[in-house]
């Protein structure tokens, strides 16, 4: 086989054929092999959206479901999935049942607090929300619609444990002596394409390079010992209310 | 521009029917580029020096022809006399004039549902007299006018609702040609084929998987709960082969069992998946075979290209075959017996302490998928892959892509449903702390030593082209067209065959995933290589 790719198959069908005990078992076996990496094993989410809220972002009919497991959705880390047909049917069986009756916890914690302590506690120097805020972090406008709130909880306090690569940072120094430090966007053989923290968008040549290192880790720093368990839980109610707004039909 | 002369001499007499005899000398006619691999012995390399080592950093766009699809295009044009005939992915055909790269003709082929592993793509045509062939995604086999694109024959090579499809470029040898198949991640019983190229008519099947009564089919479950897993067996064939006119055999990789990565459904070897098989061309009757990895788990097709080169080994002339494997050993096989000569790793591997004397892998603990899943190198992509490498005459070199990378093997469910895939599990592919490197590596044929490295910060999937020149023609590689996280760039290079250092380099920013070609046209030697959707030509100014 060559590589994975693009499923080749468009479902015809518009529910799942597979919505049956067995079906949705092997789904269920099949999402915790390969989807529960991101949406939790029991599709609460993790570094991929809750998939029990009963709300799907990117569609929500069964054949939207399909679409998206098997071509995978632009613009997010979804993947496409090597399974096509009786099997990709399986998984959207298994995820309608657990999404099938919506609980929606309420989050201890004062969203509008959160929202003040995010711009004094200094995240918006980092983060962008809703087009205000720095560049460093990720952008947070839907970060309640893309991760979980146990994650954005351990993302405050442990900010390092789960870094996507996308955030990893570069270190690079010149052989001009000068110091560059931003995200790396792209790499090829001969240079660094990088979002430099000082300079913007920067391609620096390998040939320039005297040293050079990603480091893995987060620049953010812990804010375990520098908000309150009560601020905690309010930082986490305003991430938790930055939600996607869905089309309307 | 003696070989100009020549060449174009050639053209003029023979113009616009490519005759058996001109593809059994096609190294003689560099000017066109008549098979896949450029020759039946699948050097992949054009004496055509025009552009050399001087002045290639010279080279210039001649024409771009974008396509209207959005498959990435894997094909390797041939070009006759002017003429270039090409591929668009999924199934359909273009004839360009290959100085200008303006469309003549396009076959666009309507296509019901299909099913193919890995995106819907296809490597390429075959020609003979005034015949153009094409395998299509729904697994037929489609004779062209070569004029005027009309379809003369449109045969069914197989099943495509059961996972057959036809991806690779079919081979002409003398009034047949030959097809492979897809199919390795759907449960196919793989079967090399050859048809009429008049009427289109089935002249043998060579199945892959041996059936009750033949040989071979002892190394798999013949009894028990599996007794019927030969059934879908896999052994797809979906790369070309190449073709020896002396011992009238056909050299043909064969892909890997099926399911891909939980052999525990298919105890045995598994034979002829993972093996070079080679064929008696009129009959289709096994000559012989060597199986590179038995009993595979970790999806290593044996696709390769078979690279045939008449040579000195150990003091005596002998005809041999030139094989770097998916698994990361360069062999080296007896092309009359099959006899294995030598196997050494090019690249890290942790699955085989050595391949013995007899030439069987002596398996390493720890070198199988499994449920909590398995670190082993290469990864499933393996050290190199179907694209192709270039034997030089002139340097005595063989080129090929490799990958230096790891993989994840896990190990799942193997449930075999008709037209589902069928691979018990699926590794990652990249992992995203080390996603390793490629590298253009030269080897010495004689001892599979590594002579110089080129490496790229990406994993190509492009093969390697080289000239006359002692040029050589290659690609960087990665996706540019997903939301994975994996680099990708789109360099196409041209490096001295002799050491490695670069010349020249295009960012084309598109995925290559195919094969560089050259021709000449006009008195200009003219260079090809497909980025994405695109094709594109080079010429010096």
């Amino acid at each position: 086989m060559v590589m994975l790719g693009a499923a080749g198959l468009a479902a015809a069908q518009t529910t799942s054929p597979q919505a049956t005990p067995a079906g949705r078992a092997a789904g269920e076996k099949i999402f915790r092999s390969h989807c529960a990496s991101c949406h939790g094993v029991a599709g609460v989410g993790g570094t991929g959206p809750n998939l029990t809220t009963g709300v799907f972002y990117h569609g929500s009919t069964d054949a939207d479901l399909y679409k998206n497991i098997s071509q995978g959705i632009e613009g997010t880390a979804m993947p496409d999935q090597f399974f096509n047909g009786v099997q990709i049917w399986q998984i959207v069986a298994y995820v309608r049942a657990i999404s099938a009756a919506p609980v929606k916890t309420k989050l201890p914690g004062n969203a509008a607090h959160g929202a003040e302590l995010f711009s004094t506690k200094g995240c918006s120097g980092c983060h962008l929300v809703k087009g205000e805020g720095g560049i460093r972090g990720p952008d947070l406008s839907l970060i309640g619609s893309q991760r979980s709130v146990a994650h954005l909880r351990e993302s405050i306090n442990d900010p390092g444990a789960k870094v996507d690569k996308a955030y990893w940072v570069a270190k690079l120094i010149t052989k001009d002596g000068r110091s560059r430090s931003g995200f790396v966007l792209n790499q090829d053989t001969y240079a660094v394409q990088m979002l430099d923290f000082a300079d913007g968008l920067r391609t620096v040549n390998r040939s320039d390079f005297k040293d050079f290192g990603v480091d893995r880790g987060s620049i953010m720093p812990s804010y375990k010992d520098k908000v309150s368990a009560s601020e905690l839980d309010d930082l986490t109610a305003f991430l938790a209310s930055l939600e996607r707004t869905r089309e309307k039909k | 521009m003696k070989k100009l002369a020549i060449g174009a001499l050639a053209a003029t007499a023979l113009f616009g029917q490519v005759t058996y005899e001109r593809l059994l000398k096609a190294p003689s006619e560099p000017n066109n580029w008549m098979t896949y691999s450029g020759s039946y012995k699948s050097w992949r390399y054009s004496s055509l020096d025009q552009i050399n080592r001087q002045n290639v950093a010279n080279l210039k766009v001649a024409w771009v022809q974008q396509m209207p699809t959005s498959h990435r295009i894997e094909a390797t044009p041939i070009v006759v006399d002017g003429i270039m005939y090409v591929t668009e992915p999924p199934s359909n055909v273009f004839a360009l004039d290959a100085a200008t790269g303006r469309p003549y003709w396009h076959y666009k082929r309507s296509l019901p549902a299909y099913n193919v592993c890995c995106d819907a793509v296809n490597r390429g045509v075959a020609v003979l007299g005034d015949r153009v062939f094409v395998g299509t995604v729904d697994a037929h086999l489609v004779a062209l006018n070569a004029k005027t694109g009309a379809v003369l024959w449109d045969v069914e090579v197989a099943d495509r609702k059961t996972g057959y499809s036809v991806t690779g470029a079919p081979l002409v040898v003398k009034d047949m040609v030959i097809t492979g198949v897809a199919g390795g991640e759907y449960g196919v019983r793989g079967f090399l084929d050859a048809y009429d190229i008049k009427t289109g008519k089935r002249r043998w099947r060579f199945n892959t998987v041996p059936g009750p009564g033949e040989k071979g089919h002892e190394t798999w479950p013949t009894t028990g709960p599996h007794a019927n897993s030969w059934k879908q067996g896999g052994g797809p064939t979906w790369v070309t082969g190449s073709f020896d006119p002396e011992l009238n055999l056909l050299i043909w990789g064969v892909g890997n069992p099926s399911p891909d990565w939980n052999a525990d459904v298919r105890e045995g070897d598994n034979l002829y998946t993972d093996s070079a098989i080679a064929l008696d061309v009129d009959t289709g009757k096994l000559k012989w075979h060597y199986q590179f990895v038995p009993h595979d788990a970790n999806d290593w097709d044996a696709v390769q290209i078979p690279v045939l080169v008449d040579g000195d080994w150990q003091g005596k002339p002998r005809k041999l075959i030139y094989w770097a494997h998916r698994g990361g050993f360069y062999y080296v096989l007896d092309r009359e017996t099959g006899e294995f000569l030598l196997g050494k790793p090019f690249a890290k591997q942790t699955w085989a302490k050595e391949i013995d004397t007899k030439g069987r892998p002596v398996r390493l603990p720890n070198s199988a998928p499994t449920v909590e899943g398995n670190v082993i190198w290469p990864g499933v992509q393996g050290a190199t892959n179907w694209y192709s490498p270039s034997y030089n005459p002139l340097t005595s070199l063989f080129y090929l892509t490799v990958w230096e990378n790891k993989g994840w093997y896990l190990k799942g469910d193997p449930k075999y449903t008709p037209g589902n895939r069928y691979v018990g599990s699926v590794p990652d592919i990249d992992i995203s702390d080390d996603q390793g490197y490629g590298a253009i590596r030269a080897l010495n044929p004689k001892t599979g030593e590594m002579v110089w490295e080129h490496k790229t910060q990406t994993k190509p999937w492009s093969g390697v082209m080289t000239t006359g020149s002692k040029v050589l023609f290659g690609a960087t590689g990665g996706w540019l067209n997903r939301s994975s996280r994996e680099d990708g760039e789109a360099y196409f290079f041209a490096l001295d065959a002799e050491n490695g250092k670069e010349l020249w380099r295009i960012n084309l920013g598109g995925t290559m995933a195919s094969n560089p070609m050259t021709y000449m046209v006009n008195g200009k030697q003219m260079v090809t290589m497909a980025a994405g959707s695109a094709v594109f030509t080079f010429a010096l100014p």
